[in-house]
């Protein structure tokens, strides 16, 4: 069990929850069981370009995105990666 | 007639309520906050509301919410095709189908596809006629996109309907939605060697009268124009009167297909309002247009965006991507009825009920 953590637009799209503890191996079987998974991945399954997924602080990119395996893990944070002014 | 407003911003959905004399304004929101809200609008039909939502980082949905914004639900299903190699960048727009087709609902998005849903939104399935255009290599993508946005219904002809594509000119089916014909005889495309070509043009927006459904307008890239045989020709207006050929948006009187409204605006790569706010009304079809700027701004450097103006039998409506908001009122007289809203980008009106 990993607990994931999205931010608050995506709690907003899942009825208000911001966390969800779910049976995963991978950390795309993990956005894939979320009620958001949509908004994480785009509609060809990729991870969207401007959306990072940290496993217990370590950004997935650099570990097989996702593909990177849950074992051991704890927290899967997803953080929208937004600039401007 | 009581009035909701329907005001969709870069921020979120606003709804926007007045009584009869569309002066004064109480403001409910931001529903869907965050959300770019390029479109939203009452399903006559049954109340349900529906917005096109899209966010920088999350991407382009459809959004339902059957109890008046309180709660909603995105769509399941919008993906376009696989084998079509493409993918939704952005929904624009969600028309409802007819009366008579309950539960039926097109969605317009960008790259210039046409969906349709038959089970009340819940997914979409894009119009390979479309998609699969024959003229579709010669739509010319612009750094906004390739967008159909601009979806008319002849309620006069259960198979025919109308799409604008900015850039791709206007189509008709006479079919259901089965084959597309080029409607861009006589629409100037100046930005090409070719001014007139086949397809290609960029359609800002596209409205059919509803009373006379054989006559269309469109605010285009290159002019305004109106057509009064199904789109089979066009002619250009903006002669006559207009301070220049650009602009986004247009307006119509549901009770006379000779009225229309629109906003010019510097062209083309400015896209802002000159002298004012000026907003120019035609009552002659086309043939002369005059200023009407009772009450809006005399210094102000303005866009108002191809879906941020309504019109009901009542009043006129339009909101500026400085978020004001303006209603026609008495004696044709503007009334700011909320300003320092986020960026503006679309309006629809629906009468509502205190």
């Amino acid at each position: 069990m990993v607990r994931v953590v999205v931010p608050s637009m995506l709690a907003a799209q899942a009825e208000g929850r911001q966390r969800f503890d779910v049976e995963a191996e991978t950390v795309g079987d993990a956005l894939r069981a979320l009620p958001v998974a949509d908004l994480v991945l785009n509609e060809r399954g990729e991870l969207r370009q401007h959306v990072n997924v940290y496993v217990d602080g370590t950004d997935v990119r650099e570990t097989g995105a996702l593909a990177c395996p849950l074992t051991g893990a704890h927290e899967v944070r997803i953080v929208a990666m937004l600039s401007g002014g | 007639m009581a009035v909701l407003a329907l005001v969709g911003t870069r921020k979120g959905l606003f709804l926007l309520r007045a009584g009869d004399e569309r002066s004064s304004w109480e403001v409910e929101g931001p529903l869907l906050d965050g959300w770019g809200v390029y479109h939203a609008i009452v399903d006559e039909r049954d109340g349900s509301m529906y917005a096109a939502a899209n966010h920088l980082v999350y991407g382009p949905t459809v959004q339902r919410s059957p109890d008046g914004g309180r709660t909603w639900r995105r769509s399941t299903q919008i993906a376009l095709p696989e084998e079509s190699g493409l993918t939704v960048n952005a929904t624009w727009r969600v028309q409802p189908g007819r009366p008579e087709n309950p539960g039926v609902l097109y969605l317009a998005g960008d790259p210039a596809f046409l969906s349709r849903s038959d089970d009340g939104g819940e997914t979409w399935e894009a119009n390979r006629g479309l998609l699969e255009h024959p003229t579709r290599n010669r739509w010319p993508a612009s750094r906004g996109g390739l967008i159909l946005h601009s979806v008319q219904l002849d309620p006069s002809d259960p198979q025919r309907m109308y799409v604008g594509i900015s850039g791709g000119g206007t189509f008709r089916t006479d079919d259901g939605g089965a084959t597309w014909a080029p409607k861009n005889k006589d629409v100037e495309f100046d930005l090409v060697p070719d001014p007139y070509p086949e397809v290609g043009q960029c359609v800002h927006k596209l409205l059919l009268h509803p009373a006379r459904p054989e006559r269309l307008w469109q605010q285009n890239h290159c002019g305004v124009y109106r057509s009064d045989d199904c789109g089979d020709t066009w002619e250009r207006l903006d002669g006559n009167g207009l301070p220049g050929p650009f602009g986004f948006t247009i307006m119509l009187d549901p009770a006379d297909p000779d009225v229309a409204v629109v906003i010019p605006e510097k062209a083309y790569e400015y896209h802002y309002t000159v002298n004012g706010l000026g907003v120019y009304r035609t009552q002659d079809s086309g043939r002369t247009w005059k200023r009407m700027v009772h009450g809006l701004p005399k210094q102000a450097w303005a866009a108002v965006l191809r879906e941020a103006s309504a019109f009901d039998s009542e009043s006129l409506y339009f909101g500026t991507q400085s978020g004001s908001f303006f209603a026609l009122s008495a004696g044709d007289r503007w009334v700011e009825g909320v300003r320092h809203l986020p960026p503006i980008l679309s309006v629809e009106v629906t009468a509502w009920s205190a």
